[in-house]
C-alpha cells in the first residue's frame, strides 16, 4: 500500500486535483481510500457526490468512544473509500489535536489493515502546515511520498517552498519523501517551464501540468469529478496521465528549500523576463 | 563551599563571608534540578482561594483542579465553598472544538446550584492553548446571573509561581472598586497577603480592632467578594508576604490613592514593628493609637517572655535551615530563631528577589548560606554540609528532612496552628522546641555516625 499526502497553498485546488487523480486511479482497478483532513470536511464531496457524509470527529463527538469504521467510512466513486476528519468551527479549538485523534482513531479502527487490500491512502491535508496537528500525516509511520500543488503565482509557490521544509524536518526522523509538485495551471506567464526550473531547484521534478479548463467547474457543480462527469472530455484524460505518473512514479527525494531571494529570482527570471 | 549537584545553580547559592555577595534570582528553574516551587495556575490558587463565598472553578482537565484541591487550611468564619473544587474537566472532545460552551454549562450550573457571591476561573495549560475566550464567556454569565465573574489568566506554561501571583493580583484588581464605600472609618486597614492558613488572620485582626483600627477587607484570608469590592475605601493597605499581593498595593496605590505598607506578623519583632506602623501611620487622625498599639505589645509580652525563657535554655546554639516561598517569611523567622538563641545556617526562597537577598545577606551571620529557587539534591547536600538540627519549609521540603533524619517544622500550607503574632510565637516556640529535643533524631542513621543518606 502507497500512502500519499497532497499539501499546497490554500485554494490552489488540492482537493479537486486529489479527488480526480484518485478517480482516475480508482478507473484503472486501484482500490483507494482518501482521508480528508481538513476542518471544511469538503475533500471527498465529488466522489462522494455530495457533503452527506459524517465526519470522524463529529461521530466521535456524537457516540463517545464507540465508534466503528463503517460509521465514518463511505463508498464513493469506483467503490474507493471515503473519510473525513472534520473538525471545531473556525474560530475554536484546536483543529491540528483534531487531525492527530482522527487519524489515531482510524489506525485504531484497523482502517489501513491489510484485510481492506488497500493499494493506495490520500491524505488531502488544508493549506499551510500551520502547527505540528497538520504535519501529523507525514509522520513516521504515515504518509510516506507527498505531493505538492502549485501553480505560476508567487504565493503558491512562496507556500510550496515552506512545505518543503516541513518535508525536510519529517524526512529526516523518519521516511517521509516528496513525489514532485503538480503544477494545476493558473495561466501564469511560462508557468509550465517556471515550475519545473522551480522542481529542479527543489531536487524534485514536475510530475505532470495540468492545464486550466472550466469543465472542471462544472463537474464540481455537479459533485462529481471530470472523470466521472465528462469521462470523454480532454480534462478527463489529463486526469488519468496525472494517476499514471503518479503510479509509476519512481523518483523519491528530501527536498531542499530555496532561499527566499533565491526564489524570487526564480520569479523574476520567468515571470517577468522569459 | 563544597560541590554542589549543580554547577549551573552556582550563582544561586552564596555562603555569608565568601566574597562579594551578588545572588542570581527571579528566573526560571534549571531544568531537571526539579525546582520546589509550583506552577503559575498553582501560584494563582493560592492566592485567590481563600476567598470564601466565591465559587473557584479551573478550567482544564480534572488534574489541575484535584492536585490543588484544599491544598491549605484557608479558615473562614463562614461559608466554606471555596473549600469545594471545581473543574470543568476538559478531555479530548473539548480540546477539538474548543471548551467555552463547557465552561458555560458549568458556571451556570454551579451559581445556580450554590448561589456565591461571585466567580473566579481559572485558565490552565490547555486553555491557554486552544484560545478558549474566558473573558467573554465570564461576561456574559455575569451579566446573566447578576455576579462578577472573573477571569484569571494563569496559564502554566507562562512562567514561575510569580506570574501566578500576578494573574491572581490582575484578578483581584478587577473586583476591588466596584462596591459603596460609604460608612469606613479614616482609620481603616486592608490585611494584604494573609490567607489564614491556621486562623492567624484573625489573631491580627483582633490585635488591631483592639487598638480601634477598623479591618475592611482581607485579602484573601477569609476573605468575603463584597468586602474586596470595597476595599479601595480603606485608608491604608497592610501587605505581607513577599510577592503574592505587592501588585496589587501598588496598583490600588496608584488608581485609588491607597498607600501601603510591608508588615510581617511572625515572630515578636515584627509583629510589634507592625502595629507601631499602624499607630504612626494614622497618629494625626487619631493621636491616641500609637500609646495604644505600645500598650497592647506590652501586654502580650508581658505574658509571652516567661515562657519563651524556659524554652530558649533548651535551643541555644542549635542550628536551623529555613527553605519558604516568598522571602519576606524568611525575615521574620531568622528574627525568630535568633530569639529563640538558635543560628540560621542556610536560607533561601522560592521566589525571592534581588532586593530580598541583599536584605537576608544583611540580617544573618557569616557562614549562613542564602539560596534561591533550591531543589532536593542541593538542599539534601547543603543540609548535611551545614549540620542543620532543623528545616522549616513547607510540604515538598518536608520528606527531604526527614529522610536525612532532620527535625521539620511546617511554616506553609500544611499547618494546623495559627503562628502569627505574640501567641503563635509562642506556639512556634513549643513546637520548635518538641520537635529538636525529640529522642527520636539520635535513631537517624546521620545522628548515628553512619553519613550513609535513605534515597528510598
Amino acid at each position: 500500500m502507497r500512502k500519499v499526502a497532497i499539501y499546497g497553498k490554500g485554494g490552489i485546488g488540492k482537493s479537486t486535483t486529489t479527488q480526480n487523480t484518485v478517480a482516475g486511479l480508482a478507473e484503472a482497478g486501484k482500490k483507494v481510500m482518501v482521508v480528508g483532513c481538513d476542518p471544511k470536511a469538503d475533500s471527498t464531496r465529488l466522489l462522494l457526490g455530495g457533503l452527506a457524509q459524517k465526519s470522524v470527529l463529529d461521530t466521535l463527538r456524537d457516540e463517545g468512544e464507540d465508534v466503528e469504521l463503517e460509521d465514518v467510512a463511505k463508498a464513493g466513486f469506483g467503490d474507493t473509500v471515503c473519510v473525513e476528519s472534520g473538525g471545531p468551527e473556525p474560530g475554536v479549538g484546536c483543529a491540528g489535536r483534531g487531525i492527530i485523534t482522527s487519524i489515531n482513531l482510524l489506525e485504531a479502527l484497523g482502517a489501513y489493515e491489510d484485510d481492506k487490500e488497500l493499494d493506495y491512502v490520500f491524505y488531502d491535508v488544508l493549506g499551510d502546515v500551520v502547527c505540528g496537528g497538520f504535519a501529523m500525516p507525514i509522520r513516521e509511520g504515515k504518509a510516506q511520498e507527498i505531493y505538492i500543488v502549485v501553480s505560476g503565482e508567487m504565493m503558491a509557490m512562496y507556500a510550496a517552498n515552506n512545505i518543503c521544509k516541513g518535508i525536510q524536518k519529517y524526512a529526516r526522523a523518519g521516511g517521509v519523501r516528496l513525489g514532485g509538485l503538480i503544477c494545476n495551471s493558473r495561466k501564469v506567464d511560462n508557468e509550465e517551464e517556471m515550475i519545473r526550473a522551480f522542481a529542479e531547484k527543489l531536487g524534485t521534478r514536475m510530475l505532470y501540468f495540468l492545464p486550466r479548463d472550466n469543465v472542471v467547474q462544472k463537474a464540481e457543480i455537479h459533485r462529481k469529478t471530470v472523470i466521472d462527469y465528462a469521462p470523454e472530455h480532454p480534462q478527463a484524460g489529463h486526469y488519468r496521465n496525472l494517476a499514471r505518473a503518479m503510479d509509476e512514479n519512481d523518483m523519491f527525494v528530501i527536498p531542499k528549500p530555496l532561499p527566499i531571494p533565491e526564489l524570487e529570482k526564480l520569479l523574476m527570471d520567468y515571470g517577468l523576463f522569459g | 563551599m563544597t560541590a554542589l549537584p549543580f554547577e549551573a545553580r552556582r550563582d544561586q547559592v552564596h555562603r555569608k563571608g565568601d566574597g562579594t555577595f551578588r545572588l542570581a534570582c527571579n528566573r526560571e528553574s534549571l531544568a531537571g534540578a526539579v525546582s520546589q516551587r509550583a506552577c503559575v495556575f498553582c501560584g494563582a490558587r493560592v492566592v485567590l482561594y481563600p476567598v470564601a463565598d466565591a465559587l473557584h472553578l479551573v478550567h482544564g482537565p480534572v488534574g489541575c483542579a484535584a492536585y490543588t484541591w484544599d491544598i491549605r487550611g484557608a479558615l473562614s468564619s463562614g461559608p466554606q465553598l471555596h473549600r469545594l473544587s471545581f473543574s470543568t474537566d476538559l478531555r479530548e472532545r473539548e480540546v477539538i472544538f474548543g471548551g467555552e460552551e463547557k465552561l458555560y454549562r458549568a458556571l451556570t450550573e454551579l451559581i445556580g446550584r450554590h448561589r456565591p457571591a461571585g466567580a473566579f476561573v481559572y485558565s490552565t495549560c490547555v486553555v491557554g492553548l486552544i484560545g478558549d475566550d474566558l473573558g467573554a464567556v465570564c461576561k456574559r454569565v455575569a451579566a446573566e446571573q447578576g455576579i462578577p465573574v472573573i477571569p484569571v489568566r494563569s496559564e502554566g506554561f507562562q512562567g514561575t509561581k510569580r506570574a501566578g501571583y500576578a494573574a491572581a493580583c490582575e484578578a483581584l484588581f478587577r473586583l476591588v472598586g466596584t462596591g459603596p464605600t460609604d460608612g469606613i472609618s479614616p482609620v481603616s486597614v486592608n490585611i494584604l497577603g494573609d490567607f489564614n492558613l491556621a486562623g492567624e488572620l484573625w489573631i491580627v485582626r483582633g490585635y488591631l480592632e483592639r487598638m480601634g483600627v477598623e479591618v475592611v477587607a482581607n485579602l484573601t484570608g477569609d476573605g468575603r467578594v463584597a468586602h474586596i469590592a470595597r476595599c479601595h475605601g480603606a485608608a491604608l493597605n497592610l501587605v505581607q508576604c513577599s510577592g503574592a499581593t505587592l501588585a496589587l498595593a501598588r496598583r490600588m496605590e496608584e488608581a485609588y490613592g491607597v498607600p501601603f505598607r510591608r508588615v510581617s506578623y511572625f515572630g515578636v519583632d515584627d509583629m510589634a514593628e507592625a502595629l507601631y506602623a499602624v499607630g504612626d501611620h494614622f497618629a494625626d487622625r487619631d493621636p491616641g493609637l500609637p500609646g495604644r498599639a505600645r500598650e497592647l505589645v506590652r501586654e502580650e509580652l508581658s505574658i509571652l517572655e516567661p515562657r519563651l525563657r524556659s524554652i530558649r535554655a533548651d535551643l541555644e546554639g542549635r542550628r536551623v535551615a529555613i527553605y519558604v516561598g516568598g522571602a519576606f517569611k524568611a525575615f521574620s523567622l531568622v528574627k525568630a530563631f535568633r530569639l529563640l538563641g538558635m543560628r540560621t545556617v542556610i536560607v533561601g526562597s522560592q521566589t525571592g528577589t534581588a532586593e530580598d537577598y541583599r536584605e537576608l545577606h544583611e540580617i544573618t551571620d557569616p557562614g549562613t548560606v542564602i539560596v534561591d529557587d533550591t531543589n532536593p539534591l542541593e538542599l539534601s547536600a547543603l543540609l548535611l554540609e551545614q549540620g542543620a538540627d532543623l528545616l522549616v519549609g513547607g510540604v515538598k521540603e518536608r520528606p527531604i528532612a526527614y529522610k536525612l533524619g532532620i527535625g521539620f517544622c511546617d511554616h506553609n500550607h500544611e499547618r494546623k496552628l495559627p503562628l502569627a503574632g505574640f501567641e503563635g510565637m509562642l506556639r512556634f516556640a513549643e513546637e520548635v522546641h518538641r520537635t529538636v529535643t525529640s529522642p527520636v533524631w539520635r535513631f537517624a542513621p546521620r545522628r548515628a555516625g553512619s553519613r550513609e543518606v535513605c534515597h528510598a
